[in-house]
């Protein structure tokens, strides 16, 4: 049984749908990427996930229970972080997580906030205000915050935008970790696709408050079909120039790079052509398609489409 | 509700006034100032006009009384502003804290600092004009919640006006308990007022207090039929502010304001 379940969300803003209809599940220990442009919904859901805005439609399922229905209990068990949210500038570290500790039902507050402050290296800052953090220290201090009820669900909006890639690199780890030890279920939105796709077991794609796709970050990428060659051209580069807009191939050159994005299966065809009409090469290199690529496609395709619906 | 929730949230305003040095001066400085202008001032009044010997007094305890109206409501209405101007919202209803436990917050952190607030302004009057607030008797008490009641009303009132339309009418917070002033008599009789001004006081519960009270410290008496209609008036504002204030956040939460805010 998943354990969190969403049945045709839709939120209305007036006229405007931020989301559509969307309907997805999360199941124990998975890591989900909720991905999709600025604007196409993802903060919104996860807002009502939370029950800080209220759906105009659909239903929100927690461990089996609706969320209208639960809230209190459900809360109990999830917790969230976003790099967007402010913190109460006046406050310490140290009394944000005390404060916030006493909201959930956690045994011995003192010795969590302990451990909290070293899973994320809080000591040097644990006493600092928090209007005195920077805004990387800012995110560690709210996903510490995010951790303190030893949650089952985790809902993390941008969680690294504002670290240092090494820091990233840690809390990737962690995430990674937490997942493995307590099989916490996270349900994470980014704009780093490397990152979503090191740590993410399956993506939903999301666009004008609709989900685009749903499946897993190597299917997504592999559903592109063009793939990326540069080729560092010995001799012939003008015919190779030819070439290409003869097959009507997308080229770039630059110095004496080639750089071509062609169908995946049609790469052993132009490799051979270029070898009957003698073009020489010294380096090539092909980049398979990566999420990156499908997310830049997909938004294109989509954003196309609403513009001739709207038209 | 669950205590240790409400504990958390009275936790989190407790610690920002351990930090915060405007929160003090709104206990110590506005009080003591006021208390020493206007009893200088009603000093030099008595000095000119023998015949109003009381008028100290009525002045002086009209003010300490104001204080108690004045410390409910901008308790409440600070504290909602405070997370507004924090955009803190989001971070205390993403957890299982219930609005109930919000409010109730509100209302024991008013008791807290209406206790030390008033202990410091009665000390005061003591010292400085020889005012003793409770030689008048803990008939004043009554007075003194049913005062502390309608400002949570005003305090929740405005609350949900600047939750609903946001910090551009913030200054509500500090300009509507002076506008229900007038009708609630504070250092004058209602019966002084134009006879419109005395039919609109009759809804202010706070017309009531400082009437009743005035006879408390003149006169040495009770009056118990303006103890409950100021209390059954206060009842009602408390349930139709309560009221505006679910309505304001259940429209935030549809507006999707939590994450503005």
């Amino acid at each position: 049984m998943p354990i969190l379940e969403i049945k045709n969300l839709t939120k209305n803003f007036n006229d405007f749908k931020a989301v559509d209809n969307v309907s997805f599940s999360l199941e124990e220990g998975e890591i989900l990427g909720f991905l999709g442009p600025n604007g196409a919904g993802k903060t919104t859901t996860i807002q009502m996930l939370l029950g800080v805005l209220s759906p105009t439609n659909g239903e929100i399922i927690f461990f089996g229970k609706n969320f209208k229905n639960h809230r209190e209990d459900i809360l109990e068990e999830i917790n969230f972080s976003s790099t967007y949210t402010n913190l109460p500038g006046d406050l310490t570290v140290k009394e944000i997580l005390t404060y916030t500790s006493f909201f959930y039902n956690i045994r011995d507050r003192k010795k969590r906030i302990g451990e909290i402050k070293g899973l994320f290296n809080l000591e040097p800052i644990f006493k600092q205000r928090v209007s005195e953090l920077s805004a990387g220290q800012l995110s560690r201090v709210n996903l510490a915050k995010s951790f303190i009820n030893f949650p089952r669900i985790l809902l993390l909006d941008e969680p690294t935008s504002s670290l240092d890639p090494e820091v990233a690199k840690y809390i990737r780890e962690f995430l990674l970790e937490e997942r493995k030890k307590f099989k916490v279920s996270i349900l994470i939105t980014s704009h780093n696709m490397a990152e979503v796709q090191e740590v993410c077991d399956r993506v939903i794609f999301i666009n004008h408050g609709r989900i685009i796709a749903n499946d897993t970050p190597e299917n997504l990428a592999k559903s592109i079909e063009t793939s990326h060659i540069e080729l560092l051209i010995k001799d012939g580069l003008k015919r190779t120039e030819q070439y290409c807009l003869e097959n009507k191939i997308k080229c770039r050159i630059k110095g004496r790079y080639l750089n071509i994005d062609i169908e995946e299966r049609k790469i052993p065809e132009f490799l051979e052509d270029l070898k009957i009409k003698k073009i020489f090469y010294d380096e090539i290199s092909i980049q398979k398609p990566t999420l990156e690529d499908y997310f830049l496609e997909t938004v294109s395709k989509t954003n196309k489409g609403k513009r001739h619906e709207t038209a | 509700m669950k205590l240790h929730r409400i504990y958390g949230i009275t936790l989190r305003y407790l610690y920002l006034f351990r930090h915060n040095i405007d929160k003090l001066v709104d206990i110590f400085y506005w009080p003591a100032i006021d208390l020493i202008l206007w009893g200088i001032t009603t000093l030099y009044i008595q000095s000119l006009e023998t015949g109003f010997s009381q008028v100290v007094v009525m002045i002086v305890s009209g003010l300490i009384f104001w204080q108690v109206l004045w410390r409910g409501q901008i308790e409440i209405t600070i504290n909602i502003l405070e997370e507004i101007w924090n955009k803190n919202l989001i971070n205390i209803f993403a957890t299982p804290l219930k609005f109930s436990e919000w409010v109730t917050s509100f209302i024991i952190l008013g008791i807290i600092k209406l206790v030390v607030g008033f202990s410091f302004i009665s000390s005061l009057a003591f010292l400085l004009y020889k005012v003793r607030i409770f030689t008048f008797g803990f008939y004043l008490l009554p007075f003194i919640f049913l005062l502390l009641m309608s400002g949570w009303c005003i305090g929740i009132l405005v609350g949900a006006l600047i939750l609903r339309f946001g910090t551009r009418i913030q200054n509500l917070a500090w300009s509507l308990p002076w506008a229900i002033s007038p009708f609630s008599a504070v250092f004058y009789p209602v019966s002084i007022l134009p006879a419109w001004a005395q039919k609109t006081a009759l809804f202010f519960p706070t017309s009531y207090i400082f009437e009743g009270m005035r006879e408390v410290i003149f006169k040495g008496t009770m009056d118990a039929e303006k103890l409950i209609i100021s209390f059954g008036l206060n009842l009602i504002y408390l349930a139709l502010s309560l009221f505006v204030l679910r309505l304001s956040f259940n429209k935030i939460l549809k507006k999707g304001l939590i994450k503005v805010y």
